[in-house]
């Protein structure tokens, strides 16, 4: 059975977000405006995890891409009280946009803050209207939304496969994040199939997960950045 | 109007009354026996789907079944007609 | 109970029979203020929650506050009035009906506020067709309707004699109170029926009165996050429900002895005890939060200690230690010492007390969700002009529901009175009586002089 997983390098990762806007117009996220950022309403599926230290000569930016860590013990999914938010077959934690009520539950007990909601009726002025990605639902006012490791694109990397006769093999899914990333610091796959690129990566000695100890078991892995070692979580 | 002999009408309200506070509880009893089967098909954790039915039900049906008790005993407490009290 | 037996409790009735202008202009005023709050909640339903101070991360603020706080007052009615029956205490009498009536209002305000903070509110039939029993907020759907029919139920049964009355006395709407009444004309038989159906109903409410703030506390206490994922938070919410249950009980009933001119049955004993009640309650808040923030500052785990800190020395410091000053400091001065323990003092203390547990809930709520583990920085919650008014709703629904009911039924129970008066001053003695030591057997032999 197929499991999809991630595993983002740190060492590689620049910060420079092109994994974030891909994945806003990938996936038609709403663009809420500069009002609501400031009013603490960003409204990403990734965001860049930012932490500085030191000062002057000795400062130090540290970036991290956190997403949705589609965990195989999911507190969203514990406590969802219509089962909107469910743990599907391949592990992704799928979101039912029509049957969400909005309580936000999910959002309260997440603990890595992974799940966003629209506040508003989503806004998509100007060219982003018409750039619209017809694979993706468009989500209306007060449903909460997440990352979906780009299913969309599994969908169609399998109808491909189909259609030339074959199965489905490692790099035939990318998701926008990954395929956008200049530094080609993230990578997606089977964590399943022993073979795959992201199953070595995650067993490399600098791997690590997000909240390893809640127990959440997460299925993107990161690796710690080398002159480091190896992270606190 | 005597306190003895309620109009018709109002009788006919009560019981009707009645009867929809039963609909009522027993929808709820339905209900929850009814997510407690969506929940064995979506394998949930049995243990609070099964603990919450055993407790809520019963309390409504006893809810329901101690006002049913007052409505018929006040009923069938009332004074025939010509009866002098105690 | 005699019903042409010379009535001295006619002014228990002066609010039903006598209401007039001030019944028209107060639920007319409250009215406006409930419509108020609604049109400007209609920005909502228009625009989204976006229109309320909520963010990312507090994504939960004023009408989960709200939500907790008027369900906790809810144990006032129904566990005090069920404990003090059950455990056979007189001064009970005056007290219960009230008791039960802020329970029903409040239960009906509390529970509707989770659909005010829903985003998608008119999907909330999906609870119904799709609802997880193993969701916490499922657990507070079942426990809560459970509960408000209970306690709907608790206040009628008990309800029903005092409702005869009125339709004995003629008084207007006459079908409604024969409609109410259920044919009750006072025969033994009919006495029997209603009071076994009330000890067994204030049995069966206690139970649900405790699940019901025990799995409130659960939505929070269920989560991983920090300053929510603790033990004590069932015991610690029911605590302090009974807690602020109370104080709204002693503020109501102070309030409505001034209004209804109801010295001569609510009297210095009556909230002598009840402050008594309210004191000890006190020093149990007080006990759970020191535990509670004790063991989170000795284990110094990071994520908890952020939360900690943002209470105690960081932006929700005034609210913190308001709280402890409201819930604690000034109560316990007020209520320990006879000289302030006056029915002033008392409506002081008990006012600070609801103040100060609606802070907790704040606390509880806000602090948690504004500092997420991973997050960098720390998040805020400011509440809006909506949230606002919604509360302000709440509050005035609050008190039409009393207006209401005062208008329509006796806000102090005619006929516990009643019997009050007649049987239980012969039953008191009797029990106290059986209270004290047995006669000495009597000895064969010798014997003692003359009595």
């Amino acid at each position: 059975m197929t499991r999809w997983g991630m595993v983002i390098d740190l060492e590689r990762c620049t910060g420079c977000g092109a994994c974030m806007a891909a994945c806003h117009q990938e996936n038609n996220l709403a663009a809420v405006g500069e009002e609501e950022c400031a009013r603490d309403r960003g409204f990403y599926w990734l965001r860049l995890l930012r932490q500085v230290s030191g000062s002057g000569s000795n400062l130090t930016v540290r970036y991290l891409p956190q997403l949705c860590v589609q965990c195989d013990d999911p507190p969203c999914v514990k406590v969802c009280p219509v089962h909107a938010t469910y743990l599907g077959e391949e592990g992704i934690v799928g979101q039912i946009y029509s049957r969400c009520i909005g309580c936000r539950y999910c959002m309260a007990a997440c603990p890595y803050n992974a799940k966003v909601f629209n506040w508003y009726a989503p806004d998509r002025p100007g060219e982003l209207e018409r750039g619209v990605n017809p694979d993706v639902s468009l989500r209306p006012k007060g449903v909460v939304e997440k990352c979906t490791f780009c299913h969309h694109r599994i969908v169609k990397a399998r109808e491909e496969a189909r259609i030339a006769g074959r199965e489905l093999q490692d790099g035939d899914v990318i998701p926008a994040c990954a395929e956008s990333c200049p530094a080609q610091a993230i990578e997606f796959g089977d964590l399943e199939d022993p073979d795959s690129r992201v199953s070595r990566l995650a067993h490399s000695s600098r791997a690590f997960q997000l909240l390893h100890d809640l127990g959440t078991a997460p299925k993107v892995y990161y690796l710690a950045e080398m002159e480091r070692g190896r992270d606190e979580a | 109007m005597a306190s003895r002999g309620v109009p018709r009408w109002i009788f006919y309200l009560q019981v009707a009354s009645m009867l929809w506070m039963w609909v009522f509880v027993l929808g709820i009893s339905g209900w929850i026996i009814h997510l407690l089967g969506l929940s064995r098909r979506l394998h949930d954790v049995p243990s609070a789907s099964v603990g919450i039915s055993i407790v809520a039900i019963p309390v409504f049906l006893m809810g329901a079944a101690i006002l049913t008790y007052v409505f018929v005993g006040l009923q069938r407490g009332r004074k025939a007609e010509g009866e002098h009290e105690r | 109970m005699k019903p042409d037996a010379e009535f001295e409790d006619t002014d228990l009735l002066r609010s039903i029979e006598e209401s007039g202008v001030g019944f028209r202009v107060a639920s007319s005023l409250l009215m406006l203020v409930i419509l108020g709050a609604w049109v400007i909640f209609s920005r909502q339903i228009l625009q989204g929650l976006g229109v309320t101070g909520l963010n990312q991360p507090v994504a939960w603020g004023f009408y989960i506050v709200n939500f907790v706080f008027f369900i906790g007052i809810s144990h006032a009615g129904t566990l005090i009035s069920a404990i003090l029956r059950l455990s056979q205490a007189e001064w009970r009498r005056p007290i219960t009906r009230m008791a039960e009536v802020i329970t029903v209002v409040v239960l009906a305000i509390g529970g509707f506020h989770p659909v005010l903070d829903l985003g998608r509110p008119e999907r909330m039939l999906n609870i119904f067709t799709a609802g997880r029993l193993q969701s916490p907020l499922l657990w507070d759907v079942s426990s809560i309707t459970a509960y408000f029919m209970a306690s709907t139920v608790y206040l009628y049964i008990p309800m029903i004699p005092d409702i005869a009355l009125l339709r004995d006395r003629g008084t207007r709407p006459r079908w409604l109170y024969t409609f109410l009444a259920w044919g009750w004309q006072g025969t033994p038989r009919q006495h029997a029926v209603l009071e076994r159906a009330v000890s067994i109903l204030m049995v069966l409410v206690i139970p649900i009165a405790v699940s019901v703030h025990t799995v409130i506390s659960y939505i929070f206490a269920m989560t991983l996050q920090p300053g929510w994922h603790s033990t004590i938070f069932g015991p610690y919410f029911v605590v302090g429900a009974i807690f602020s249950g109370i104080a709204a009980l002693l503020m109501v009933m102070i309030v409505l002895r001034r209004i209804f001119h109801l010295e001569r049955y609510l009297k210095q004993i009556h909230f002598d005890y009840l402050s008594r009640l309210l004191l000890i309650m006190s020093l149990l808040w007080f006990y759970f939060t020191f535990s509670e923030y004790l063991t989170a500052f000795f284990g110094s785990e990071p994520s908890e200690m952020r939360v900690f800190f943002y209470k105690v020395t960081g932006p929700y410091a005034p609210f913190f230690w308001g709280m402890v000053i409201c819930n604690f400091v000034i109560p316990v001065i007020i209520l320990s010492f006879r000289r302030t323990r006056t029915i002033p003092g008392i409506f002081i203390a008990s006012i600070l007390v609801v103040i100060g547990m609606w802070l907790e809930r704040l606390n509880i709520v806000v602090p948690s969700l504004a500092n997420p583990r991973l997050e960098l920085a720390t998040g805020y919650y400011i509440p809006s002009l909506v949230e606002w008014a919604m509360f302000a709703g709440g509050i005035a629904t609050f008190i039409l529901g009393f207006v209401v009911f005062a208008r329509f039924f006796p806000l102090i129970s005619v006929w516990e009175i009643q019997e009050g008066r007649e049987l239980s001053v012969a039953e008191t003695s009797e029990r106290l009586e059986s209270y004290l030591p047995d006669p000495a057997p009597a000895s064969s032999s010798t014997v003692e002089g003359g009595g």
